[in-house]
This record gives structure tokens, sequence and C-alpha cells, in this order.
């Protein structure tokens, strides 16, 4: 990949972005370092540094000129620029006549990404997503416009709940041919770890092939492999964990029959022996292994099997890697069997990337009945309690941004007959922040004069030229 | 005293117009040569001068002074400019200088015996409040902008003397020393000391549900200061007291400019107020609103003294006479409907009323 990890940076942190696909800032933040040509001055250096550990990562990565910027401006306290230039977009959403408004939200959010590098409150993020999205809900040309869906992305990551809001977004029929919504919709179910669904989402995707097509096969490939290498990695820690010396290779085929012992039901043949470990010899042990394990830890092992036989394939040098460490040879030579279920030890790879062992139960829910579910219209199972949205109006406890959403394009009909605001409060209310009359009309007021600037100045032009 | 006699005068509507012509509906003073686009601010002259001089800043880009005659006439005195349009005008407190803020950034003196204006204050965008401060030990010009700051300026200085940040752009303040106050988008409230030097006093959660569209300092009957009653978008207005013995019932708010008072049938149609203006002897206040029409309040007795008739346009200012006899009020477009139901064609006007009676309180405590 051409990447070179500085030491400083653990290995989740590169394995994260392996996963969402970028790695260049990692490389700007290189290049500061290494080169000496860059144009940077040491001050911009230095903050950067000082401040990087509260820089939220962007997918796409931070333009570094902006990012000093910002950064410098917080320090001096002044945000006078940053404060023209959000009226400039404010100003720009309001008198906007062309056919693609879209764009004007589209930068504005981009902009506000970049300015406020730590997000929070004061960048009114959260706001302006939730206006962006819910203006073009109804908007069918922008249905499966990648900006508008990268948008939706952002707002659905940037909420509570963000698996509601992409099985709101279906139901509105909103980035179906779009690959980057399966993308995002399946990492979520990926970081819950319900593989399962991660993987059904994909499948629909292709399904509806979704475009870029290539693209979405790339990340079902990768997600393949970490599900491979996840499967990889919960049989080790098993084995591990468990104290009976049960054999697999043929010195210890008398013991192949397990008795489940201690909270976990599920038994795996344990393989101390770390040349076993090849993908061979482990569907070789799985299947010797049906008669005494349960069925539910068994059935899942099955299913991973085919998937992992698929992966092997085409990625056998990479499993070939992830051999176990030889010490548990000694544990088992030393100690007797003991109960073991109530300590867990995370396994530690080879790269020092610690495996999370799996839940108990069986950790993918039937997702076939969850796409039956109607449309998302009434009020889904959502935790009232918990409201990450930061908003400059205080929303009433129970509201997420999802019912907000659904409020708004099926309001609720007892209210607002009885009064009528006689002003355009769709005009004054369309951004992020709201507008006054006087604002409204100095917008206008400024783009006049702009206009007319331009047109005496070409005459100018036109005018010089002729005298010559 | 009555100012005007009867009203034989201009806005008597026998014009040979159409009598459906609602535009002076009470039938007041016109004033001559109205600016030629909505009018965003009145003035008049302060009690050290002579006379009742009247000034008006307009989207014409125009600051205008006429003086108002004892006989009700009206005589356009002079004329100044800015580069973009006008949005608050003030006097200083001898009546020599003018100040005018506009959207061009800029704040000005114009001094009105040499008809001369010199720019003395400066923002990032436009400046939407001027207003002049008069402490025993010092003097200086307080602009409010939506560039989010509130600066005082020494006009002798090109860069401020304060500059004090605010939560959110400035969309209306006001003076009475010692006090001020400003009134910020995002319903933002904050109150100012001016002894000494001016600082903050205190933020306050806003009393009202709407966007702050306009504020106004009233005085107790030791004539200081003592709170404030601010104008909202939706037709409401709240007294608010600084320290008052019992907030709880001391303070209130009330509907103002809505239509359908008693007639649930059909919904309510509220508008914005566009200002608010106390009276100088009376302490009652008169409110103009989007609805075209003007109200008289006594907040002492919560009670509404009148409401007008009507216009046809908005009322986008008001401002009385130093004396309390003239109440002045303009008659434009102020935007709430945006811009396409501006006329550009359409005529802007400002009209004077008789004030001494009108605005008497309810019960003379």
């Amino acid at each position: 990949m051409g990447v070179q990890p500085s030491g400083k940076k653990d290995h989740s942190y590169i394995e994260n972005l392996e996963k969402k696909g970028i790695i260049f800032t990692f490389n700007v933040f290189d290049s500061i370092d290494q080169t000496g040509t860059n144009t940077m001055a040491e001050g911009g250096e230095v903050e950067w540094e000082l401040c990087k550990e509260n820089i939220q990562p962007l997918k796409k990565g931070r333009d570094i000129s902006a990012l000093r910027e910002a950064l410098s401006h917080q320090q001096e306290g002044s945000s006078s620029h940053i404060n023209q230039h959000k009226q400039a977009f404010e100003s720009e959403l309001r008198v906007y006549e062309g056919d693609d408004p879209l764009d004007v939200w589209d930068r504005y959010v981009k902009w506000t990404e970049q300015t406020y590098p730590q997000g929070g409150k004061e960048s009114n993020l959260s706001v302006l997503l939730e206006r962006a999205v819910v203006r073009f809900t109804e908007d069918k040309k922008y249905h499966n416009d990648k900006r508008y869906i990268d948008i939706w992305v952002k707002f659905a990551q940037n909420g509570p709940e963000p698996l509601d809001i992409y099985r709101y977004m279906r139901a509105q029929g909103i980035g179906l041919q779009q690959a980057s919504f399966y993308i995002a919709w399946s990492e979520e179910y990926e970081n819950q770890g319900n593989f399962r669904a991660a993987d059904n989402v994909f499948q629909e995707g292709f399904k509806r092939e979704a475009e870029p097509h290539e693209r979405l096969l790339q990340f079902h490939k990768a997600l393949q492999a970490r599900v491979a290498r996840q499967v990889m990695a919960n049989m080790l820690e098993e084995e591990e964990e468990e104290e009976e010396t049960t054999a697999a290779k043929p010195e210890r085929a008398s013991l192949v029959d397990l008795k489940p012992r201690g909270k976990k039901k599920a038994v795996a043949p344990i393989n101390r022996v770390g040349a076993a470990l090849s993908s061979n010899q482990h569907s070789l042990q799985f299947q010797g292994s049906q008669a005494s394990a349960s069925s539910g830890q068994n059935s899942r092992l099955v299913i991973f099997d085919e998937q992992k036989a698929a992966s092997a394939e085409t990625s056998e040098p990479k499993l070939e890697t992830w051999k176990a460490p030889p010490p548990s040879k000694s544990k088992e030579n030393e100690q007797r069997p003991e109960k073991w279920s109530s300590v867990k030890m995370p396994m530690k790879s080879r790269f020092g990337h610690t495996v999370l062992a799996p839940p108990s139960k069986p950790n993918f829910q039937p997702f076939v009945e969850e796409l039956d579910q109607p449309p998302a219209m009434t009020p889904c199972k959502i935790n009232p309690a918990v409201n990450s949205v930061l908003s400059a109006r205080k929303p009433c406890r129970s509201e997420t941004p999802l019912k907000r959403l659904q409020l708004h394009h099926h309001p609720l009909q007892t209210e607002g007959a009885q009064e009528q605001s006689m002003y355009c409060k769709e005009l004054l209310l369309s951004g992020a922040a709201e507008f006054c009359f006087e604002e409204l009309r100095a917008e206008r007021y400024r783009q006049k004069m702009a206009v007319k600037l331009d047109s005496s100045a070409k005459e100018e032009q036109a005018g010089c030229g002729l005298s010559n | 005293m009555s100012l005007f006699g009867t009203s034989t005068g201009f806005g008597a509507g026998g014009f040979g117009t159409a009598t459906t012509d609602t535009h002076n509906p009470m039938k007041d003073v016109e004033v001559t040569s109205p600016p030629d686009d909505s009018i965003s601010c009145l003035a008049f002259s302060p009690p050290a001068m002579p006379g009742n001089f009247l000034i008006g800043g307009s989207w014409a880009n125009d600051v205008r002074c006429w003086e108002v005659q004892d006989n009700g006439q009206t005589v356009p005195k002079a004329q100044q400019m800015h580069t973009g349009p006008v949005l608050d005008v003030c006097w200083s407190e001898d009546g020599s200088k003018v100040f005018t803020a506009s959207c061009d950034k800029t704040a000005k003196m114009w001094d009105l015996n040499s008809n001369q204006a010199i720019q003395i204050a400066q923002h990032d965008a436009p400046i939407r409040t001027v207003h002049w401060i008069k402490a025993p030990n010092y003097n200086c010009i307080m602009t409010g902008s939506w560039d989010k700051t509130l600066k005082f300026w020494d006009t002798r200085s090109p860069s401020p003397m304060m500059s004090l940040q605010l939560p959110e752009r400035c969309y209306c303040a006001d003076v009475v020393y010692p006090m001020a106050v400003v009134a910020s988008a995002e319903r933002g409230l904050i109150v100012y000391q001016l002894e000494n030097q001016p600082s903050e006093f205190r933020r306050i959660d806003s009393p009202l549900k709407h966007q702050h569209r306009c504020i106004a300092i009233f005085k107790d009957k030791q004539n200081k200061p003592a709170g404030f009653a601010l104008g909202s978008i939706e037709g409401r207005v709240a007294i608010h007291y600084i320290n008052p013995p019992n907030p709880a019932k001391d303070n209130f708010t009330f509907k103002c400019h809505r239509s359908n008072g008693t007639n649930t049938a059909t919904p309510q149609d509220i508008y914005a107020v566009n200002a608010i203006s106390f009276h100088p002897v009376h302490g009652t206040l008169a409110t103009v609103g989007s609805d075209g029409r003007f109200s008289f309040w006594d907040k002492d007795a919560r009670t509404k003294l009148k409401t007008s008739e009507q216009l046809d346009q908005p009322i986008t200012a008001c401002s009385f006479n130093n004396n309390g006899n003239i109440f002045a009020y303009a008659s434009s477009y102020d935007w709430s409907k945006g811009h396409e139901y501006y006329n550009p064609q359409k005529k802007n006007y400002i009209f004077l009323r008789n004030a001494t009676e009108e605005l008497k309180p309810r019960n003379k405590k």
C-alpha cells in the first residue's frame, strides 16, 4: 500500500484507514515529517501536531491549508473571516435561483467540515446536515445523486441511530443506486458486529445494480476478508480459553468427544499446535467436531466455513500468516484443566491488533425479516434518551433526528391550524442559521450591485479595446 | 398644544385619488419628498435643539433631514448618501451631529451645520444599529453589526475604543444611559452597563420564542432606565424589567399585530413587530407592524390604548419627537415576504400624527 506508518500510531488506526479506503491523510502527515521541501511554516506544523488528537478525521481527508487556517483562526480568536464566509453561504442558499440548489448545500457542508476541525456545537454541522437532508427528501432528481447520499451518510453517522436512518432512506427510495449508500450501511452493521447483515446489505446493492459496481465489489471483498480474519481469530481465542486438551492431531484423537463446560455452551476442538492452523486443517477440524459442539455455535461455524473456503482460495497467503504463537503448547503441559469461563483474554494478533471475542449467542439477526419491515412511517424503536445531535435549538427530550425527519414530511394535522405567520418563514429559516428580513434584502442588494459592477467593468474593458 | 389643528392639510385624501386608496387611512400628515425606497429608521432631534427635525434613513442609500414646523409643514433640509442601504440613524445629544449606519459596513458622522459627513466606524459586515452614548467621563458611538461584534468609537479615531463579542449577529439595540441592551440572532439578549466604560452586565434568556426584531428601553418614575420592550417576528412584545421586585409578576408578554382578534373560525394571521417607541413623557409605548397598523399601549395598566386602521403597506419605523407631541411612522415594504412582493414603483410615506392625547396612560396613578 505504500504507507509507512510512523511508530506512534497504533495499528488499529491503520486498520480503520484501510477499512475506510483512505490513506492519504496519513501520507500528508508523513510529508510534513519527512520532506524538508514543504512550504508550510513551522508554526503551522506545531499547531497541527498539538491539536491532532482533537481533530475529527474526514473520510476524504483534510485539506491541510484549510486545516491550518482554521486552527490559527481559533488560536487567535479572530473568527470574522469565518463568519463572513458562513454568512455568504447562508445568503447564497436563500437567493440561489439556478437549477442545482444541492450544490450550494454540498459546498456549505464541506466547507463547514474543513473549517471546524474539532467539530462541536459552534460548527452547527448537525443542524446543517439535517436541514440539507430534509430539504431534498421529496426531490426525486437528487435521490441517487452521490453528493446527496454523502450528506445523508454524514447525517446518519452524526446521529444516535444510523441504522434507522439507512432504513428510512431505503424506504424513501434514496440512494438505492448508489454504492456509497450500501457501503456505509454495511459498515454500520459491521461496527455492531453483525457480519451477516453487513453482507446482506452488499447483496442487495448488487441486486439493485448500484453504481459504481467495482467500488461495491471492492468493499464487499474487503468485508469478506475481515470476516474471515475475525473467524480465524475467534477460533484461536476459543482454543486459548478452553483448557481441555482435546486433539486435532492424530495423536490426540482419543479425546475428540468434548463435553460443554461452564458458561460457554459451544465447544470448539482445540488445536494447540501452530502448524495445524492452516486453513485446510481447520476445515477438517470443524467437520470433525460437529458431533460434540452445540448446534448454535456449530451452525455458525459451518456457515462461515463456506465463506472462508471461498476467500481462502483468493487470499491464501494472508491466512497463513495468522498462525497462532506457540506458547499455548506450554500452557497445556503445565496446568490441569480448570474452569476458565470467568476469564476472557482478548487475543492479540501478530500485529498487536486486539481481537474481541464474539458474543456467545449467534451474532447475526435474521436479516430477511428486517428487510420486510414496512417503511418507517411510524416512529421506530429509537432510544429516546440518546440524542447526541448538537443543535442550536433545544429539541424536546424524545426528539431524534429521524423523528424530526418523519415529522417534517408527515406533519401532525392538529397543530398550526389556528395561527398563520404572515412572513416568509421558509426563506428566513431555510439555511442552517436564521436570517432576518434585512439580511435577506441586503443579500439581494449585494447581488444586484455585483452584477452591475461586473457588467460595467466589462463595458469599460470593451470601451478601452475600441479606443485603441 | 395641538400641533396641526384639524387635518385639512395634506393627508385628507382629497387629491382625486380613488376612495379605496388606503395609503393613509388615518389621514395623518404626509412628509414631503419621502425617500424613494423603504424607510428603515426614523429619529427626531433632541431637546437641546429648538424646533423639530426629523431624520430618515432608507434602502435607497440616503439619509434625509426635514424640518417639521409648528403648522405641520415639512421642509426637506438636507441629504447624505452612503454606498449601501442605511439601516439606522441617531442624533448626538446636542443635536449638532447625526450618525448613520449602513450595509456598506461603515457608520458616518454627519455635521448638520457644515453638511459634511465623515466615516467614523468600520465593521466586517453591515452595521445594523448605531447609538450615541453620553457618559460623564466619555462620549462615544456604539455600533452593532452582523459581524457579531459591538464596537465603541471615539469619533476622532479610526480604531474602536472597545470591541465586544456578541453571541450572534446584532438585530436591534437601544441605549439609555447607563444602560444598553442588544438583541441578536438566535434569540440572544444582552444587557450592558455603561458607567465608567461599557461592559457586559447580564445575558438574559429570551422571553420570546421567535426571532428578535426590535427593542426599546423604558424608564421608571425616577427617569432611570428600568427595563425594555422586545418585539418579535411573530406578533408579540415582551416587557422585561431588569431588577423587578417580583419578576414572575412584573414581566409579561402581550400579543399584537394579529388579525381576527375574536374570530376563531379562521386561522389568525400573525405579523412581525417592526419597531417600538416609548413616549418620552407618558411612558406609554407605540408598536408598528408588518400588518400596516400602529398601536399604542399602556404597559403599566397592561391595556391597549388604540390601534390604527390598516395601511396598504407594512409600517417599518416610528419615532416620537422630544416632547411627545408628534408621532412619526413610515409606510413602506419591510421585505417580510421576500423579494417577490417588492414593488419598486410603490411610493413610500412618512406620516406625522398628533400624539398628545392618544398616548396618555389609562389610569393616572
